[in-house]
Formats: C-alpha cells, sequence, structure tokens
C-alpha cells in the first residue's frame, strides 16, 4: 500500500514540484518565483503585478501570474472513536491510520512541517507540527499506538487544536463522521476562517453505506452501548436513504464551507482513493 | 357438503406443528455490535410486527396446505342435481325362471303379466326381454317390435336352477354402464325369501328404476325330499343304506308315502309323518340293487303345489370289489402283507389287493386294476415303465412308494424326477387334510420316518404332506389323464413305522379311494353343477353326455374339447369322459328353491329405492341427486399453495442467508 502512495509522490515532483505543493495552494500566490500564467489587464488589477516587458512590446497589459513553493504545516486529525472500530477484514481505524501514514510520509518527502492529534471525546496524543529531523518517527509512532477509545466529540479537540495552529496550514479530518453534519462543520469551520485550508476524510466500511441483514437484529451501538432491534427491511430501504442523505448533506455543507470533502470506503485501494482525492483538487488549482 | 373418508380429516392435527415453529417458537438474537445506531430508528416493535406479519403470510400458507391436504384425502364431496333426460330408454322386462317358477301356475302367470308389459309399450319404445336364474340371459337384442318380445316371452319355461337376485342387480349394474341408457326394469318373480342375498348387493345404478311383479301366492306350503345320503358304489347289498330327509316350509303336519325306485322298480315303501315347517327322515337298508349303474329316486307322495321336489334322483352303481395291483420287489414277500391288511380291512372301499413281484408285470393287463402300487421299485424293466406310463396316461393311477431300492437308482419310477436321500429319523411336519388323497387320516402322530428324500417336484405338482424338516412326504402329480402318489417312504416297516401305527389305515383307504376316482363319484349333484370331462385340451378322444332327454347334449366339437359340461337339469345324464370312464350323474335342483315364501313388502320398497327412484320429477325433468367428489379441486389448490409457500419461504430464506 506504501509503495502505491510513494508512487504519488512521483506524480507531485513531477507536475508541482513536490507533493505538498500540489495538495495545497499558496495563498501567497504570486510571491512564488514559479511562473504560472499571464492573465490580461483588468481595471482595478494591482499594477505591480504588470509584466511591463510584454506591455512594452505588445502595448497591451499583462498580468504575470507565478505560483507559490512556501512550505506549509500540515496536521492531522485522526479519529480514535469506538466507532472506528467497526469493518472487517479492514477495520475503519486501520485503514484510517493508512491514510494518516501516508499522509505524513508525503509530507516528510516535501519537507512540509507535519503534527498529528488522535482524540475521542478528548485529544488522547498530540505530535507538535515540524519538521526537524525525526519528526516522522514520532508521527507514525504516534500513529501506531493510537487506541481506539471511546465517543466522538469534535468540539473538545478542535478547540484544542485552535491553540495550537498559530500559523496557516491545511488540517486533514479523518473520521466517520456518524455526527449531524452541520454540527460537524459549524465545529470545524473557524479553522478555515483563520485561513487554514481543511479536508474532510470521510472513512466508512461498505457494510454501514448498504447494511445487509438476514433476518431482524438487535444491533448495539459501539459507542453507547445502546441497543436496537431493527428488520432487514429498514435496513435495506430507509437506513441506506438515510446515509446516502447524511453524505449528501457532509458534501454540501462541507462545500458552502468551501473545505474540502472526500468519501473512502475501506473496500477501495488507499492509494486509487488518494490518487483520485489528489487527481481532483489538482484539476481544481 | 360431505366426507367420504372423514378419519382423514384428523390429520387435521397437523396444523399445530406449524402453529408451534412460528408462533410459539421463541426467536433467538444474537447482539450484532454496529459503529452508530445514528440512523437507526428504535423501530423494536414495528419491526417485530412486520417480522411477524412476514411470518404469518407463511404460516397462513403453511396451514392452508395442511388443511387441504386432509380435506382433500377425506374426500370431500357435495350433492349435484343432473338431468336424465339425456339418456335412452330401455324397458327391461326379467322373467324369473328357476326351479321355484314351477309351482303352480307361477310361470303362466309371469308371462301373461311380462305380456301385459310388452302391450302397454309406446311405439318406439326399446325394450328386451331376459330371464333371471342363477344369471341374467338375455332372450332378445334391444327391441321396437312386440311380436318379438312376446315370442320370447312365449318360449320361456322354468327351469331347475336357483334364483340370484344380487347376480340380477350385479348385472344390471353393468348394463347400465355399458349400455348408457336409462333402464326401466320390470322384474317378475315369484320373490323367493331364500333367493335375497346380502342387502348391499341389491344396490341398483343411478339410472336404473326398478318396478317388481310378484307372481303366486306369498306363503304357499310345500313338501320337498330334501336331501337322500347313500353310497354311490354298492358292492355288498346286504350292506346297502339310505338315508332320506323330507322337510316341510310353512307347511302343516303331514303324512307322506315316501318310495325307494330303483330303475323304475319300487324297492320299499314307509309311510312317515313330517312335523309342521320341520324335517323327517326315514331309512332303507339292505335293498338289493342290480349290477351296473342303477337310477334311483326317492319320491314321497301325495304330491303337493311343487311336484317336482318331491322326487330326489340319485346315482347308483353295483360292481364287484376293484382290484388294487401291489408290485414288489421279487423275493420280499412281506411287503404288501400291511397294505393289504389294512385296505382289506375297510370292505366300504371296495377295493382288493393283489400282490405281485415286479418282474413278473409285464405279463399284466393294468388296465382291469382301479390303480398299481409300486413299493421300493429298483430298476424296472423298459417294457414294464412304459405300460405303466402309458396306463395312467390313459387314466390310470399308481402309488409310488420309494425305499432303499430305489435310492439306488436315485430316479423317481414313471414320474422320472431324480431324488437323493439321506438317513434322518423324523416325524411329519405338514400334512394338508383338505387334499382328497388324505382327507381326514390325521397328521401322523407320532410315526417315524427313517429316510429324507429330497428331490425337485414338477410344474403342476403338490406337496400334500412333508416331514419336519421340510422335505416332501407326499406328492401328487399328473400324468395324462391319470394321477399318481408318490409316497417318500415304504409302505411296511423298512424305512418307517408308519404300518404300526392309527394313522396308517385311513392313509391306505383314502388315498386308496382317491386313487381309484372314487372322489369324482357322487350320488347326486346340485342343477348347475359341473362335470369335468377332461384334465388337458391335449387329450384327443372325444367325451359325450347324455342328457336327461336321451340326447347327446354335446357337439362335435365341444365333444373334443370341451373340458366342463354343466349338468343344467334335473334328471340322470350320462357321462362319457375323454379318459374312458364312464358314470352316470343324478342331477337335483337346489332345495332352496323349495322354499316357496316370499320377501316381505318393506324389503322389497327398500330394494326399489336403491336405484334412481330417488330421483325428484322437477318441471317435467327427471332430476338425480349424485355426490360430486371434490378431492381433485382440493388438491390442486394444495398444489398452488405449496407452490406459492415454497417461493416465499425461498425468500425469506434468501434473506436469512444474506449478509
Amino acid at each position: 500500500m506504501l509503495a502505491g502512495i510513494s508512487g504519488l509522490d512521483l506524480i507531485a515532483k513531477t507536475v508541482v514540484d513536490g507533493f505538498i505543493a500540489g495538495l495545497h495552494k499558496s495563498p501567497d500566490f504570486g510571491f512564488s518565483q514559479e511562473f504560472a500564467e499571464y492573465r490580461a489587464y483588468t481595471p482595478g488589477d494591482d499594477l505591480r503585478h504588470v509584466d511591463w516587458n510584454v506591455f512594452a512590446r505588445t502595448e497591451r497589459a499583462y498580468l504575470k501570474r507565478y505560483r507559490g513553493e512556501t512550505n506549509t504545516g500540515i496536521m492531522v486529525l485522526l479519529d480514535a472513536s469506538a466507532s472506528m472500530g467497526f469493518g472487517a477484514p479492514v477495520s475503519k481505524f486501520d485503514y484510517a491510520k493508512f491514510l494518516a501514514s501516508a499522509i505524513v510520509y508525503m509530507a516528510h518527502l516535501q519537507r512540509d512541517s507535519a503534527g498529528l492529534i488522535v482524540f475521542d471525546d478528548d485529544v488522547r496524543n498530540f505530535v507538535r507540527p515540524s519538521a526537524r529531523q525525526g519528526q516522522l518517527l514520532r508521527l507514525l509512532h504516534g500513529v501506531d499506538t493510537a487506541q481506539l477509545g471511546k465517543r466522538t466529540n469534535f468540539a473538545r479537540p478542535f478547540f484544542e487544536l485552535q491553540q495550537f495552529l498559530k500559523r496557516r496550514g491545511i488540517t486533514l479530518l479523518i473520521s466517520d463522521f456518524f455526527e449531524d453534519p452541520e454540527k460537524v462543520v459549524d465545529t470545524v469551520i473557524p479553522l478555515r476562517f483563520r485561513g487554514n485550508e481543511l479536508v474532510l476524510f470521510h472513512v466508512l466500511d461498505p457494510a454501514e453505506i448498504e447494511p445487509k441483514l438476514g433476518q431482524a437484529a438487535l444491533l448495539v451501538d459501539m459507542e453507547t452501548d445502546d441497543a436496537i432491534e431493527t428488520s432487514p427491511e429498514y435496513a435495506r430501504v430507509e437506513y441506506r436513504q438515510k446515509m446516502q442523505a447524511h453524505l449528501k448533506a457532509m458534501q454540501t455543507k462541507a462545500q458552502e464551507a468551501g473545505i474540502d470533502y472526500f468519501l473512502l470506503r475501506t473496500d477501495r485501494p488507499l492509494d486509487e482513493g488518494l490518487r483520485e482525492y489528489l487527481t481532483i483538487r489538482q484539476g481544481r488549482m | 357438503m360431505g366426507f367420504l373418508s372423514p378419519w382423514f380429516l384428523a390429520g387435521l392435527a397437523a396444523v399445530t406443528l406449524p402453529l408451534w415453529l412460528h408462533l410459539l417458537r421463541q426467536y433467538k438474537r444474537t447482539p450484532q455490535a454496529f459503529s452508530s445506531l445514528m440512523f437507526f430508528e428504535r423501530r423494536v416493535q414495528s419491526s417485530v410486527r412486520h417480522r411477524r406479519l412476514r411470518y404469518l403470510t407463511l404460516l397462513a400458507l403453511r396451514l392452508a396446505l395442511l388443511i387441504l391436504l386432509a380435506v382433500a384425502f377425506a374426500n370431500p364431496f357435495i350433492n349435484r342435481t343432473t338431468g336424465t333426460t339425456g339418456r335412452r330408454k330401455l324397458t327391461v322386462i326379467v322373467l324369473d325362471r328357476s326351479f321355484s317358477m314351477r309351482a303352480a301356475d307361477r310361470m303362466q302367470q309371469a308371462k301373461a303379466e311380462a305380456g301385459r308389459i310388452a302391450d302397454g309399450l309406446r311405439g318406439q319404445d326399446l325394450a328386451q326381454v331376459m330371464a333371471l336364474d342363477s344369471h341374467l340371459e338375455a332372450l332378445t337384442q334391444y327391441e321396437r317390435n312386440r311380436g318379438v318380445l312376446r315370442a320370447a316371452i312365449a318360449s320361456l319355461g322354468p327351469g331347475d336352477l336357483t334364483s340370484s337376485y344380487g347376480e340380477f342387480a350385479r348385472a344390471l349394474r353393468a348394463m347400465e354402464q355399458t349400455s348408457g341408457m336409462q333402464l326401466e326394469v320390470h322384474l317378475i318373480s315369484d320373490m323367493q325369501r331364500t333367493s335375497l342375498p346380502n342387502f348391499r348387493d341389491l344396490r341398483l345404478g343411478p339410472h336404473t328404476t326398478l318396478a317388481l311383479h310378484p307372481v303366486g301366492k306369498s306363503n304357499t306350503a310345500n313338501w320337498a325330499v330334501e336331501n337322500v345320503v347313500t353310497a354311490p358304489q354298492v358292492y355288498d347289498p346286504k350292506q346297502t343304506r339310505l338315508t332320506a330327509t323330507l322337510s316341510g316350509w310353512h307347511a302343516e303336519a303331514a303324512s307322506k308315502k315316501v318310495s325307494l325306485v330303483i330303475n323304475k322298480h319300487v324297492i320299499g315303501t314307509k309311510e312317515i309323518s313330517v312335523p309342521r315347517d320341520g324335517r323327517a327322515q326315514v331309512e332303507f337298508l339292505a335293498f338289493d340293487v342290480p349290477y351296473g349303474a342303477g337310477r334311483g329316486e326317492v319320491t314321497i307322495e301325495p304330491k303337493d303345489n311343487l311336484p317336482e321336489d318331491d322326487v330326489f334322483r340319485f346315482a347308483v352303481r353295483r360292481e364287484d370289489p376293484r382290484r388294487v395291483l401291489f408290485l414288489y420287489t421279487a423275493g420280499r414277500t412281506n411287503e404288501p402283507y400291511y397294505y393289504k391288511a389294512a385296505m382289506e380291512s375297510s370292505p366300504s372301499t371296495g377295493l382288493t389287493v393283489e400282490a405281485a413281484p415286479l418282474e413278473r408285470a409285464a405279463h399284466q393287463d393294468f388296465s382291469k386294476y382301479a390303480f398299481v402300487v409300486l413299493n421300493n421299485p429298483g430298476e424296472m424293466d423298459k417294457d414294464v415303465a412304459q405300460a405303466l406310463c402309458a396306463y395312467v396316461q390313459k387314466g390310470g393311477a399308481a402309488l409310488i412308494a420309494l425305499g432303499g431300492t430305489s435310492t439306488r437308482t436315485g430316479k423317481i419310477p414313471l414320474a422320472g424326477e431324480r431324488f437323493t436321500s439321506e438317513h434322518v429319523t423324523q416325524g411329519a411336519g405338514y400334512v394338508d387334510e383338505q387334499t382328497p388323497a388324505l382327507a381326514g387320516v390325521g397328521r401322523f402322530q407320532n410315526v417315524q420316518f427313517l429316510e429324507s428324500v429330497q428331490f425337485q417336484p414338477k410344474a403342476g405338482a403338490r406337496i400334500v404332506a412333508k416331514l419336519a424338516d421340510g422335505s416332501p412326504l407326499l406328492v401328487e402329480e399328473r400324468m395324462g389323464e391319470g394321477r399318481m402318489l408318490i409316497f417318500t417312504s415304504t409302505l411296511d416297516n423298512t424305512t418307517n413305522d408308519f404300518p404300526l401305527h392309527a394313522s396308517f389305515l385311513p392313509f391306505v383307504v383314502q388315498s386308496g379311494h382317491y386313487l381309484a376316482g372314487g372322489d369324482e363319484t357322487q350320488s347326486s349333484v346340485v342343477a348347475g353343477t359341473a362335470v369335468a370331462l377332461r384334465r388337458t385340451r391335449e387329450q384327443s378322444a372325444s367325451a359325450d353326455v347324455v342328457g336327461p332327454d336321451g340326447k347327446h347334449a354335446l357337439g362335435i366339437g365341444e365333444a373334443a374339447k370341451a373340458l366342463s359340461f354343466g349338468l343344467l337339469k334335473e334328471g340322470f345324464y350320462e357321462v362319457q369322459r375323454a379318459s374312458g370312464h364312464r358314470s352316470l350323474e343324478a342331477v337335483h335342483a337346489d332345495r332352496r328353491e323349495s322354499d316357496l315364501r316370499q320377501i316381505p313388502a318393506e324389503t322389497l320398497d327398500l330394494w326399489r329405492n336403491t336405484g334412481s327412484s330417488q330421483t325428484a320429477a322437477t318441471g317435467g325433468i327427471e332430476q338425480q341427486t349424485v355426490p360430486w367428489s371434490l378431492w381433485r379441486y382440493v388438491l390442486a389448490v394444495a398444489l398452488a399453495a405449496a407452490i406459492v409457500e415454497s417461493i416465499f419461504a425461498t425468500r425469506y430464506l434468501k434473506e436469512r442467508q444474506t449478509v
């Protein structure tokens, strides 16, 4: 799996000179020394960006645009709530750990500073963002030692996270988001307001999206231990409708808030999913 | 609606099984961990209700299937009303011609009544005249011609057989089915009580109406010679004995003069009083019988309304005792001792034993003997064996007793089967006392046989006695027209102690009587009895029967091929069988016909109602109620329920198995 992710590194280096450059868009667009494109001048544009050499040759004003190449901070938020333990043969938590490892590895390759927060209803582990020597090992160790906890509570870890994120960067939140989409977005949106870019990786097991029950079953919530008896018909029809509505709401709410949202099913190869996300992101830039 | 086999409804108890499975059995659920119940609603009750609803559909189908199966096996029916106007009508005029119709002028009354019925038919009505005795005989085809019907009625005369209303009803049921017509049957009979079978056998078909026309007085007094018992053969006139039984039915006490007549000569006459509705017996002893076949009669006087049963005919034959040839191995003169002593101690058998060594048998004319006994024969002269075979095949008989000398040849003389023997001391295990050769001989108690013989009897042979180990002791075989008994031990006391036991004497007498053909001779038989003319169709010699009227009863073809002949009329028949054996057969009518009492009127009414007289006339159209069985339809519905149930069950199981 990691071998597949290393392929992404090659793509990032080839296309945007570094994976993380393809992963984020510099807010200081134009300060980079790498030329991006010309654009016709329109009234109101900053005259400092006009390429006067071109104006001298063509008597037309064009703005010269660049892509930034600044290193940025990446913070991975890994949901370790009990519900992440669901799924077979690969649980959502394992899948999320692979994903977090891949991301921090790529950040390391790009010499970006990377940090990690493992949380459930509280922050269980925090690795301060850094690009120093040994940071990768600390991050991977943090990922590896992460244990499933109790219930998910976005509010508390995000409050603490805001204390640590002094500079702008990219925050990647990996969770199953069994919460009201509006509440999730409301919780994470402050990070967006502070100039951070926020990416939501929604990890779900196929059995959560399309459950199939052979007969009436007594289901026990992995976080609350609540039990509900349900029927196969309900799981086949109403549940799926609700789940699809939830996914749609998550996507819509995230888009409305300017947050990237990407659904990852655990039955899908991680590298394939990640590559697709990067391809979509690259196309958007 | 009803059920033809209601006991099968007990199968409805099986519905408790699906009820238990669906409603009473606890459904155990194993809790399953799930990441979040955020999208599940607490619908425990609705889920269970939904499930139960699903189960209830399946349950209903299963209950319906079981109920339908039980109902189908119970054979439900409904009564349907059907019209009978579609069938053509056939008027059947049946005249009773049994022996009892000879009484007074019953036959004339019956013919007059039949004539009136025939005259009353409409122009296009189809009719048929039939005669009834022990069976129903058509005298005409389906006729519209009144002349043909009247001629058939006029030609009819009383017979000597018994009437059978059971056979009459059975024939009508068959006739209704085969003709497909509506039968209007007129039975003209004296309605004898003795002709009435089990009432169930009187049932008529749904398209048959029965009109009964009784003739004669309901209770006519009658006396008859009911039975005569005497030996068919007379060897010694001093020992002749005849017992006649006189009976009166619905008759007052009366004095009757009883005469014994042989060959039209009155041998003796006696006066006897017959009690009211009772019986009396008269005996004639030591009367002389002339040599040859004698035609005997016992008559009573004065005559009554049915004079034909005042005479009882019997056949008696005066002859000298017949000889039995006992062949033994030369030098063993003691061998015939026991057999001869036993046979001659019973002079009523009419058999005397003549012993001769087997070596001198070539000079014998076997046809002079009633049968031949071969005791412990060894290797036989070829000519003697051929002569004996020819003798048996032509109707003779042989008793072959196997012993040590026979064992050396390993082959049964005449019969030809190979056999082996071993020394085993044992008693008899099985004796068929129903066979004529062993009737009344007992079970050979305490007799010890020292040898056991094993052989495979021919096809058609019968083992009529066995030893304790199951090996044959006495085997009956046929050879052509003749008969053989193979006794697997000797008739002296060399390989058994049989002659020293009481059962030896009846064995010798009864087997001798059988081999001499005594079982085929009776002093008198009931009209309708068949007499055997030959044993196989291959027998080319012709048979002959001269009837009571003195005419030959067989045509040329029948004489050459007929196996038997029915003695249908009272009187004497001279019968010559294919084997050449001649006999005189006396025939008398069944004395049940002498009881002239009639069936009660209420019984006759019940009989009438078993046919389509149940039908009710509705608007000029005859309607008939018939049961209509529904089991096929119920079974079809059950099949449909089974198919739907299997579809539901398959879907249900599929849901259970998918994850």
